[in-house]
């Protein structure tokens, strides 16, 4: 195929603008697919996904677009669409010439719309813009364009405009791939270079990798190298996508399609990786690859302790299909034997949390996120810390760096002063405030991913009534009066319960898990005294007031193996329930306080 | 503990669990007559409206049952239920004496009773009671409010309570108890002491007053999950707990266990075998019997327990051992509910056990007298006064720190 008449392309959009549904009238329209066999959206493949409106892997199909006579092949690239998957999201893009900005004409530009527009302009590729939903009675389309200008300085004014579910102004949007987008450049003589953008796995085929050729030819057979991992493979099936996967003998600059060589596990495959020929191992890699960078911890117990070993299997089969989680056994005094995961942000971890559940029917306990600290030793070393008891005596370090992240906030301009009180009250540096149109602004901040991960997206949504978004990205490491909080029970310190704050929210936050325990550790026949502290001062106490009367009224003949029976399950309870002194604190106890809710 | 229940695959109401061993001559024996004029909303005993339901076929499966099952010469004889003075005077004939042809009854319980309730309780059926033999009655008062009446879903008022119980007295009943139920959600404690005042005018012999419990499965329990009734403080519930106690005191009705009041000589000894951990026969559906160290049960429904019944002469539906530590620690539990508490030899009879057993209990019994929850008197220890309130807290300490061997 003749470079000429490729067009490689994604789109973008915030969730629900509706990418999914352009994404299907395209395919439907080009006779990709027949109306009838389409399911709705059918690019986002996982259960999970369709559930959350969100494609959380990248796909690729090939598409024929016939214009003047002419048949053009449209390789339509479908990127992730958080912040959590950015580094795939730049993959992705990497292997397109153009990208669609798809926007709803009635909620206009959101948070995410602006991160993944920024990284298609960084990517250098040709942006076409599209007014989605415009046969919605309240949508805004002027508006809307203008908005498009003042936020992202793209020409809008001849945007498409669109009703990507009734099919309205989508024949245009073909044509305008066509004149718009570049043809892919690259040396159909020079060696083999093809642009590993995604891969996932098949339980029957192994590893399948999506690439995009960027010079040479790549043909069955051929034995390939991966620059980056340095492993060796055969070309067993190589193809494109149609939408299913179609073997061709080769392919040659600007085409997308796939690589399938018996490949066990995903580990073996790093995206953003160059695969060249074994016989040219010297060619120059592509830009931008790089390892994958867990921001989040969170750890994973199974509730039945059994299950242990059940939850280790399935973290490793899904790690086949997940290559950019990472998890490791860890052992809690309060949740016993788990493991200890890390991942690319708040929803990846929600996703694995999801898949284990649902796909491998396991009932777990999972600690709230935590934040990667880095520790500079006195000795001049630097630790990394995953947990807070990891922290070591403030005379053993300097001082403490926390991540901090870029915040982009899109929200109405009546919330404005609102939006700025949440920020500065999350340690919020400011850094720039814009307005898209007369109603809405954008406002970018600083500020502490242990912040965000603590309430900050909740407080956000509540505050601005929904309408504000949000879109991070990590800024860098810094130095922060971070402490160590501690949690006493009856004098005696709880390892589990303990949290690093920052100096100034210390009180307010021991004061919170303060009550959250009392509501939680049920009283005793004696008073139960509970404190937070930093290093030997107590900056907070709550007391559970003695036990004064439990006693069952009637307990007769017939009672009493229903009552024992009773009885029996608070001892089932107590099972769960972790001693300190003589106090019984329920694992309940310890998740309001670790867990995410 | 061995638990012996029906194989999935079992055909349905067909007994898998073989009946426990025959009791022994004078074992205690308790009827339940699983009918009620109305389910009140709080109970959560075996019972069903008596409407369209065949009491004379009940009674003729229980009578089935009993001569498969009844101890010979029992000590006691309970009729409970349910309502047993639901039933006409005929259906009592036939039930009593039929009872007396299978085990003698007459000749050897130093105990009778049955419960009644006021819509059924008049004069004939007190007379009638006491004719067949049933010296002793238990009359379901519950509470002296019309619309607290109401809300439990009972179906009489105050004043038939009140006209029972004279029937009763009037027929010459001899030995009466009255229930009663306090913490009624809204109750002040002021009210509970005037209505319990009232009752104890009336010079009962004995006095069964609960603190009113939102049992699981049940219409009052639903309605407090839902937030429809609102349990009472726990300092509420204290009060009114300690008042019943010193009120029925100057009534000269002692409490001799946690919700229960007599006159001198005047407790209900079927019951003190209950807490005594003693062994019962219990027939008619929903029923449990305790044979040597094994406790079984009936189904607690009237279809499956006749067709079982009818089938094979009993019922049982399950049953289990507890081990010898499990025993241990249900003497004490149920024991210390006791006024007279717990004599450690006691214990060691009666549940078979070990002196090791018994030293870790005593061991245990002993912390408890330090954490001041319980009192030591030569050999017997009782809930003190702190720890008389929070007896299930301290049998908790019995069944979860007992180390629960399965023999």
């Amino acid at each position: 195929m003749d470079p000429k008449y490729i067009r490689n392309f994604s789109i973008i959009a915030h969730i629900d603008h509706g990418k999914s549904t352009l994404a299907d009238r395209i395919l439907e329209i080009t006779g990709t697919v027949q109306k009838r066999e389409m399911k709705a959206q059918l690019l986002d493949d996982m259960e999970l996904e369709r559930e959350r409106g969100i494609t959380i892997k990248a796909r690729a199909v090939t598409a024929v677009h016939e214009m003047n006579g002419q048949k053009y092949v449209f390789n339509l690239i479908d990127t992730p669409g958080h912040v959590d998957f950015n580094y795939e999201v730049e993959k992705s893009m990497q292997a397109c010439e153009g990208a669609i900005l798809l926007v709803d004409a009635s909620q206009g530009v959101e948070a995410q719309t602006v991160a993944n527009a920024y990284l298609a302009i960084e990517a250098d590729l040709e942006i076409l813009t599209v007014l989605n939903k415009v046969d919605l009675g309240h949508a805004r389309p002027d508006e809307i364009a203008e908005e498009v200008e003042n936020s992202l300085a793209i020409e809008a004014t001849d945007a498409c405009r669109i009703s990507a579910k009734t099919g309205v102004g989508v024949d245009a949007v073909l044509d305008r791939i066509v004149d718009s987008f570049p043809a892919p450049q690259g040396d159909p003589s020079a060696p083999l270079r093809a642009l590993i953008f995604d891969a996932v796995y098949d339980e029957f085929r192994g590893v399948i990798v999506y690439l995009r050729i960027v010079d040479g030819t790549l043909k069955k057979r051929d034995r390939v190298l991966m620059k980056g991992t340095d492993k060796k493979f055969e070309a067993v099936d190589i193809g494109i996508f149609n939408p299913k996967m179609e073997s061709r003998g080769s392919l040659s600059v600007g085409e997308v399609g796939y690589f399938v060589s018996n490949i066990k596990a995903l580990g073996d495959v790093r995206i953003g990786d160059t695969l060249t020929l074994d016989k040219t191992p010297d060619v120059d890699m592509l830009p931008g690859y790089r390892e994958p960078r867990h921001m989040v911890y969170a750890d994973f117990y199974p509730t039945n302790p059994k299950d242990y070993e059940t939850m280790r299997e399935a973290l490793d089969t899904l790690s086949l299909s997940d290559s950019s989680f990472s998890y490791e056994a860890v052992t809690s005094e309060a949740l016993g034997f788990g493991y200890r995961c890390g991942f690319l942000g708040l929803l990846h971890m929600e996703i694995i949390q999801q898949r284990l559940e649902r796909e491998h029917d396991l009932d777990m306990i999972q600690t709230a996120p935590s934040v990667t600290y880095k520790v500079q030793l006195k000795d001049g070393t630097e630790e990394i810390i995953h947990s807070p008891g990891a922290l070591p005596n403030p005379d053993r370090f300097d001082e403490v760096l926390e991540p901090i992240v870029r915040v982009s906030m899109i929200v109405p301009a009546e919330f404005i002063g609102v939006t700025m009180t949440i920020s500065n009250d999350h340690r919020g540096i400011f850094v720039r405030q814009e307005h898209l149109s007369p109603t809405r602004v954008q406002l970018v901040y600083d500020v502490p991913l242990a912040e965000i991960m603590y309430d900050f997206y909740d407080k956000l949504k509540s505050a601005t009534r929904g309408f504000g978004t949000l879109n991070y990205d990590l800024k860098g490491y810094e130095p922060a009066d971070l402490v160590k909080l501690s949690i006493l029970v009856n004098g005696d310190e709880v390892d589990a319960l303990c949290a690093i704050v920052h100096k100034s929210f210390a009180d307010p936050r021991g004061r919170a898990i303060l009550k959250k325990l009392r509501k939680e550790i049920p009283r005793h026949m004696f008073e139960v005294r509970l404190q937070a502290a930093i290093g030997s001062r107590i900056i907070a106490r709550e007391s559970i007031a003695a036990l004064r009367k439990d006693v069952t009224a009637k307990c007769y003949g017939g009672d009493i193996s229903r009552k024992r029976k009773l009885l029996e399950k608070q001892k089932a309870g107590k099972r769960r329930m972790r001693q300190v002194g003589s106090v019984d604190i329920p694992q309940k106890a310890f998740l309001s306080v670790l867990g995410s809710e | 503990m061995e638990q012996q229940e029906p194989p999935p695959t079992s055909r349905r109401d067909e007994p898998r669990v073989s009946a426990p061993p025959r009791a022994t001559e004078g074992t205690a024996l308790y009827v339940h007559l699983p009918f009620c004029a109305a389910k009140c909303h709080y109970c959560d005993f075996f019972s069903v409206p008596d409407e369209g339901q065949d009491i004379d076929g009940m009674i003729a499966a229980i009578l089935r049952e009993a001569e498969v099952r009844a101890p010979a010469r029992p000590r006691t004889l309970f009729l409970g239920g349910g309502t047993p003075s639901l039933l006409s005077a005929g259906q009592l004939t036939t039930l009593l004496d039929g009872l007396q042809e299978i085990t003698g009854w007459r000749g050897s319980a130093a105990e009778v009773s049955a419960e009644c309730n006021p819509e059924s309780l008049d004069l004939d059926k007190a007379r009638c009671l006491l004719d067949l033999g049933v010296p002793r009655i238990s009359i379901g008062f519950q509470s002296l409010d019309d619309e607290t009446l109401k809300l439990f879903g009972r179906v009489h008022t105050a004043t038939e309570s009140f006209r029972a119980y004279e029937s009763a007295r009037t027929a010459g009943i001899e030995h009466v108890n009255v229930d009663l139920i306090y913490a009624i959600p809204g109750q002040t404690a002021d009210e509970w002491s005037a209505d319990l005042g009232r009752v104890l005018d009336l010079r009962p012999d004995h006095l069964s007053a609960y603190n009113l419990t939102f049992e699981e499965d049940t219409r009052f329990k639903r309605w407090l999950d839902r937030g429809r009734l609102e349990a009472a403080e726990e300092e509420v519930e204290l009060e009114m707990f300690h008042a019943t106690r010193e009120l029925a005191s100057s009534s000269g009705l002692v409490a001799y266990e946690i919700s229960n009041h007599a006159r001198p000589n005047e407790q209900c000894s079927h019951n003190l075998n209950y807490w005594r951990n003693g062994e019962y026969v219990g027939i008619g559906p929903g029923a449990v019997s305790k044979v040597e160290h094994t406790r079984s049960g009936n189904p607690r429904s009237i279809s499956p327990y006749l067709r079982r019944i009818q089938g094979h002469g009993h019922a049982t539906e399950w049953s289990e051992t507890p081990g010898e530590v499990a025993r241990v620690a249900e003497c004490w539990w149920l024991g210390l509910r006791l006024q007279g508490g717990v004599d450690p030899a006691e214990v060691a009879r009666t549940a078979g056990a070990s002196d090791a057993a018994i030293e870790v209990s005593v061991t245990l019994a002993t912390r408890l007298v330090g954490d001041g929850l319980l009192e030591r008197s030569e050999a017997r220890y009782t809930l003190s006064e702190q720890g008389l309130p929070l007896a299930d807290a301290v049998a908790r300490e019995f069944l979860q720190r007992l180390p629960q061997g399965v023999d």
